[in-house]
């Protein structure tokens, strides 16, 4: 991958023409000129300038949701609105500008994502790219999600938030994040406003044309990438069809395009993966969805790497999380971490002694 | 809904316990939990297989293990004169599903009949394989632990059936708790179509002990099915009463014993103490044996 050393000069000339801040000089400008298959709009760039009013207000709540607390319910249908209006201009392949760090699930585990940042660096002065899973299963799904899309609309060049299986109406209504709004905000109204802000997250991110990330893995109805940019992202999570897929998909040991035994829901060999990474001249498919021990795995001979962030998950696996930093060369290297631990959680188990039967 | 009420399950005629195979080194930090009149308790707790023992177990049970494999986590029950045990693992456990599909038939997630459906109908068949080793993805297991025959007693220790169940009253007394444990051996949430475990509860009183082995299952919109084995220990006598008792429901059935007005029944459709509890019983069998 050639960089250009002249890029990064551009972006601070057009950055302060645009009238940007200066948190918000590197990635938010198009490079048409220099990207030889971009497909982004004009209006990709131009996400409207906060007002400082905004700004103090989003650095209000960033503090507040620092400390756990979560928002009002008012707080997060504005913060809500200001997010859509971010997010409806990001493409269903957003393009990312090295270095970054790439995330996996989080799933509402929010000490521990406090932890992530702890480790991999605070944001915005490290980029960041999460690839889903922001809510369910943990006991801190509202605050984890409201701390990662204020962050987003107050650092918008900085922060890449996808779309993850969870990010559903439907899913979310069996996993947790359902309850845990009710539990908290006594109905259902924020996690409505959460549930339809999901529908404008981007779906897949390319890292420098190179690095495809998404949550899932691929999908036998997208072998390029300009597929995924045909599709109409803005909707709940389908059960089937190429979105689906990508939202859900798994990389197998077996070869070709193979079918759970649980009757929906696809793997990928090795071979789907080389001919997509070749075809679309990509090096690497970055993706999370599966729970790894370390924190994360390599498969199909390093076409693919499975990432997961939730360090002992569902505050019972013992497993480590680790994130993926990529440099300005596109090389990687991986963070591990362990869980912090917190008071008010659960440690290992449930071990209150009980008359069970 | 296009699922059958519930699979043909016609119930198990014995309590398989076999010897435990050895699937892993045993892990170092087996601990005495408890030692009380004649016996032992051991514990093992430890995280999840790593990515190493993960493919070498998986090679060796011959099926993709469940997202969350505690393979060196399990219990050990020890008559001490004897030497008789029983012990409860994840990979045993494991070892008994159903591997091929053919035994207990396959079920599927609530959208997988629509799933197939625009499959076929965008003729993707071609470029799929199929499901290329079908197994029960589910882990349904029937798991009672398996029993290590006594090396120093002559006798063999034999099972018999019996129409005698675990004496509820003398567990519902408040005797105090000497020890108490819990453990989960396999979890797997099924691609986020259900969830699917196997725990050990086990509480130990001064003259009895009971371990609970429970299999839950929710495949949601589809259904539920618990397998609960216990194993009962009287100290003073040596008996051992072991219970396997199986439970199944559709989803929709039990969906509606929750009241209307309760908003968030997620909650009680993932509480298998809920669901075990409002869920028909399919079949019991206890046998018994006196350990001396
Ligand atoms: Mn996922």
């Amino acid at each position: 991958m050639e960089i250009d050393p002249d890029v990064q000069m551009e972006d601070v000339v057009e950055s302060q023409h645009l009238g940007l801040t200066e948190e918000d000089d590197l990635s938010d400008v198009s490079h048409d000129d220099y990207r030889a298959t971009s497909m982004i709009p004009a209006t990709a760039g131009v996400i409207a300038e906060l007002s400082s009013q905004s700004r103090n207000q989003l650095d209000d709540w960033i503090t507040r949701l620092t400390d756990c607390q979560p928002l009002s319910e008012d707080d997060v249908g504005r913060l809500c609105d200001m997010a859509k209006e971010v997010l409806q201009f990001e493409q269903n392949v957003q393009p990312v500008q090295a270095p970054v760090t790439i995330c996996g699930d989080v799933h509402g585990q929010f000490h521990d994502l406090m932890e992530l940042f702890k480790i991999g660096g605070p944001c915005p002065d490290t980029n960041y790219l999460f690839m889903g899973d922001y809510v369910d299963r943990g006991y801190y799904s509202v605050e984890t999600v409201s701390y990662l899309v204020a962050m987003k609309v107050r650092y918008p060049n900085r922060l890449t938030i996808l779309r993850g299986n969870h990010e559903s109406r439907q899913i979310t209504q069996v996993y947790g994040f359902y309850d845990e709004c009710l539990r908290k905000y006594g109905n259902a109204n924020v996690w409505k406003l959460f549930t339809d802000l999901f529908d404008y997250f981007p779906i897949t991110a390319l890292v420098e044309n190179q690095i495809f990330c998404l949550h899932g893995g691929l999908s036998p109805m997208i072998e390029t990438i300009d597929n995924i940019r045909e599709l109409d992202r803005f909707q709940e999570v389908p059960h089937d069809g190429p979105m689906c897929d990508l939202l859900w998909s798994d990389p197998d040991d077996r070869g070709g395009w193979g079918m759970s035994p649980r009757g929906a829901g696809f793997t990928f060999g090795q071979d789907i993966s080389e001919q997509f990474n070749h075809r679309n001249n990509l090096s690497l498919i970055s993706r999370a969805h599966q729970l790894v021990m370390e924190g994360f795995s390599w498969s199909h001979e390093k076409q693919v790497v499975t990432i997961f962030s939730a360090p002992n998950y569902c505050y019972r696996c013992g497993n480590q999380a680790a994130i993926m930093e990529v440099d300005e060369n596109l090389s990687n290297s991986f963070l591990q971490y362990d869980p912090c631990p917190r008071p008010g959680e659960p440690s290992v188990s449930r071990r209150t002694p009980d008359y069970f039967l | 809904m296009n699922i059958p009420a519930t699979t043909a399950f016609s119930g198990f005629t014995s309590i398989s316990t076999p010897p435990a195979k050895s699937f892993l080194p045993p892990p170092n930090n087996e601990k005495l939990a408890i030692a009380v009149d004649d016996w032992r308790i051991y514990t093992t707790h430890n995280p999840i297989l790593n990515s190493v023992e993960l493919d070498k177990v998986t090679e060796s049970i011959g099926i993709p293990m469940p997202e969350m494999i505690f393979g060196n986590n399990g219990f050990r029950l020890l008559h001490e004169p004897s030497g008789w045990e029983i012990t409860f693992d994840a990979l045993n456990a494991v070892d008994g599903v159903d591997k091929t599909g053919d035994r207990d038939g396959l079920l599927k997630v609530s959208c997988s009949q629509d799933w197939l459906k625009s499959r076929q109908k965008r003729e993707l068949e071609s470029k799929i394989s199929g499901v290329v080793k079908p197994f029960d993805w589910t882990y349904s297991v029937a798991y009672s632990g398996n029993v290590t025959p006594s090396p120093n007693n002559t006798n063999q220790i034999s099972f018999e059936v019996t129409e005698e169940r675990i004496p509820i009253d003398k567990l519902k007394r408040p005797d105090p708790i000497l020890f108490f444990d819990n453990m989960i051996l396999y979890e797997d949430e099924l691609s986020d179509n259900g969830s699917s475990v196997l725990d050990i509860k086990i509480r130990v009183m001064p003259e009895r002990l009971l371990l609970l082995c429970r299999f839950f299952l929710r495949i949601d919109g589809v259904l539920f099915r618990i397998r609960d084995s216990r194993t009962y220990i009287e100290f003073k006598t040596g008996e051992v009463i072991r219970e396997f008792q199986t439970q199944e429901a559709t989803y929709e059935s039990l969906r509606k014993k929750i009241p209307s007005y309760v908003e968030d029944y997620g909650v009680y459709l993932r509480d298998p103490n809920w669901v075990s509890q409002h869920i028909p019983i399919q079949s019991v069998m206890c046998e018994k044996a006196i350990i001396t």
